[in-house]
């Protein structure tokens, strides 16, 4: 009721001005990735539990939780990575931008490009830096008339590679460092457009130097993008991460914006884990 | 390695009720001094300045380490803020003590006007308001806590009375006027000692609950 008369009186003095005020978009509107009593199954092992999830735009989301508590397991099912498992069985929703990926009339194709995802180790193609990136792009029909050269230069410069590997775009991409692959991976899922990113545990295989490199584009890239990071590492959850989830045996134990998580959790459990006081 | 973090912070806590019981007696002993005009009482407390200082030191190195080698969190990191914030406390009390300690000798030869201006009373006040926000911090518990904002207030208020009949004292006998105005010194130290032991009892709130609270 405040919003609607504030808005009027905004509308009211922006008229003598010329502008109409835009209203300012409802929480919801902020809400890309919901999921609704997500359970999931592995065979009779139930590892996720009654799951309900709000992701925000341009946010960083991290997953916390001890091995095994099926963060990597809610993040695969952000974009149906685990379709290719045959043992799972998935109940409730998870809606992208209100729709559920997981009804009959979804495109999958359109979900994946549309939700991205790094994995712990970089796994490049083993073909050149330049086909890595322009690989995505290539089977995308609508990328047909764009000029390659631009993308993969326009890309590499957005994972803050470009200046390390312009003079040797023809070179394999294997023969990078880590760091310098799981960038380039990076690039790659930025290469056709995506909304959403999902990284899973993406600095863990990686060197201090490595992980600062990545961690300093992840917050970068939030500005684009909406970022959802399972990691393994408080600290980093700590840093670089607006909202946090803790889970644990399958189920979202607490879930609130990074710093009262880290200062003052509300449930014990969280507690717990979080000082080492866990097992 | 969450362990020995543990452990750590454990000792540092142990090490800060020395420092808090050692802050308390050098101003405990200091009064004492004062009122009994015992010159070598005063000299103790000063000798323990250089204890105090070394707590200080010692402990902020502790905790600093504790923080880069273990990066805590949530309860363990507020029980270091708290400490590293805490000592400062502790250390301005504990040299409180020795300013006071240091007047002594200027009332030896002179009728028991600290007595008679209402400082014994003043540090009857102030002193339980130390020991409860050490006792709060060392079992974190914060009730004790909770009418701190009007002690402190009846303490102000104990200033200002001594602060008028030292004014008053001072008309009256010319001749002990800088023995006075050592009086309303030691009234401010104590005003302040109040006010310090208000600030630890705002970070052991901290500490215990996670949530700031302002007590002025």
């Amino acid at each position: 009721m405040n919003v609607k008369v504030s808005l009027k009186k905004k509308n009211m003095m922006n008229e003598k001005f010329g502008q109409k005020f835009e209203p300012i978009a409802p929480y919801e509107n902020d809400i890309i990735i919901k999921s609704k009593k997500l359970n999931l199954w592995y065979d009779d092992n139930h590892a996720l539990i009654d799951i309900d999830i709000k992701v925000k735009r341009n946010k960083i989301t991290a997953i916390i939780g001890p091995s095994g508590c099926g963060k990597s397991t809610l993040i695969r099912s952000f974009n149906r990575m685990n379709d290719i498992i045959d043992c799972c069985k998935i109940e409730g929703e998870v809606n992208y931008h209100g729709k559920n990926i997981y009804s009959d009339d979804i495109n999958i194709i359109q979900i994946r490009k549309s939700i991205g995802m790094i994995f712990q180790k970089p796994n490049p193609f083993p073909m050149s830096i330049f086909d890595n990136i322009a690989y995505g792009p290539r089977l995308h029909k609508e990328y047909r008339n764009v000029d390659l050269d631009e993308l993969v230069e326009k890309n590499l410069k957005r994972a803050v590679i470009w200046e390390e590997v312009k003079d040797r775009l023809e070179d394999s991409a294997i023969s990078l460092s880590g760091g310098q692959q799981q960038r380039i991976c990076i690039a790659r899922a930025l290469a056709i457009e995506p909304d959403v990113i999902l990284m899973d545990e993406p600095t863990s295989s990686l060197d201090p130097i490595a992980t600062r490199k990545i961690e300093e584009l992840i917050f970068e890239l939030k500005k684009k993008y909406t970022v959802v990071i399972v990691t393994h590492n408080m600290q980093q959850a700590a840093r670089i991460s607006d909202y946090t989830g803790f889970m644990y045996l399958g189920e979202m134990i607490e879930f609130g914006e990074t710093e009262q998580i880290f200062e003052k959790p509300r449930k014990e459990l969280t507690e717990r884990y979080i000082t080492g006081r866990f097992g | 390695m969450a362990k020995v973090m543990h452990e750590e912070i454990i000792n540092l806590k142990k090490e800060f009720i020395e420092m808090a019981n050692l802050a308390l007696s050098m101003l405990d002993d200091a009064i004492n001094a004062l009122i009994n005009k015992d010159i070598e009482l005063a000299k103790t407390v000063d000798k323990r300045k250089r204890s105090i200082r070394d707590y200080d030191v010692d402990m902020e190195e502790k905790v600093l380490k504790l923080i880069a080698l273990y990066q805590p969190m949530a309860i363990d990191l507020r029980r270091l803020a708290t400490i590293l914030k805490n000592i400062t406390y502790l250390y301005r009390l504990g040299r409180y003590g020795k300013d006071i300690a240091a007047t002594v000798k200027n009332f030896v030869d002179l009728p028991p006007l600290s007595e008679s201006l209402g400082i014994i009373h003043m540090w009857e006040h102030v002193k339980p308001m130390i020991e409860d926000a050490i006792e709060a911090f060392d079992v974190e518990d914060i009730s004790k806590l909770k009418n701190f904002e009007e002690r402190d207030n009846e303490v102000d208020q104990l200033r200002w009375s001594i602060f008028r009949e030292s004014v008053s004292y001072m008309m009256e006998y010319p001749k002990y006027i800088t023995a006075c105005a050592y009086i309303l010194m030691i009234a401010r130290y104590l005003e302040r000692c109040g006010d310090h032991a208000c600030k630890m009892a705002e970070k052991i709130h901290y500490m215990v609950t996670g949530d700031h609270i302002e007590i002025s």
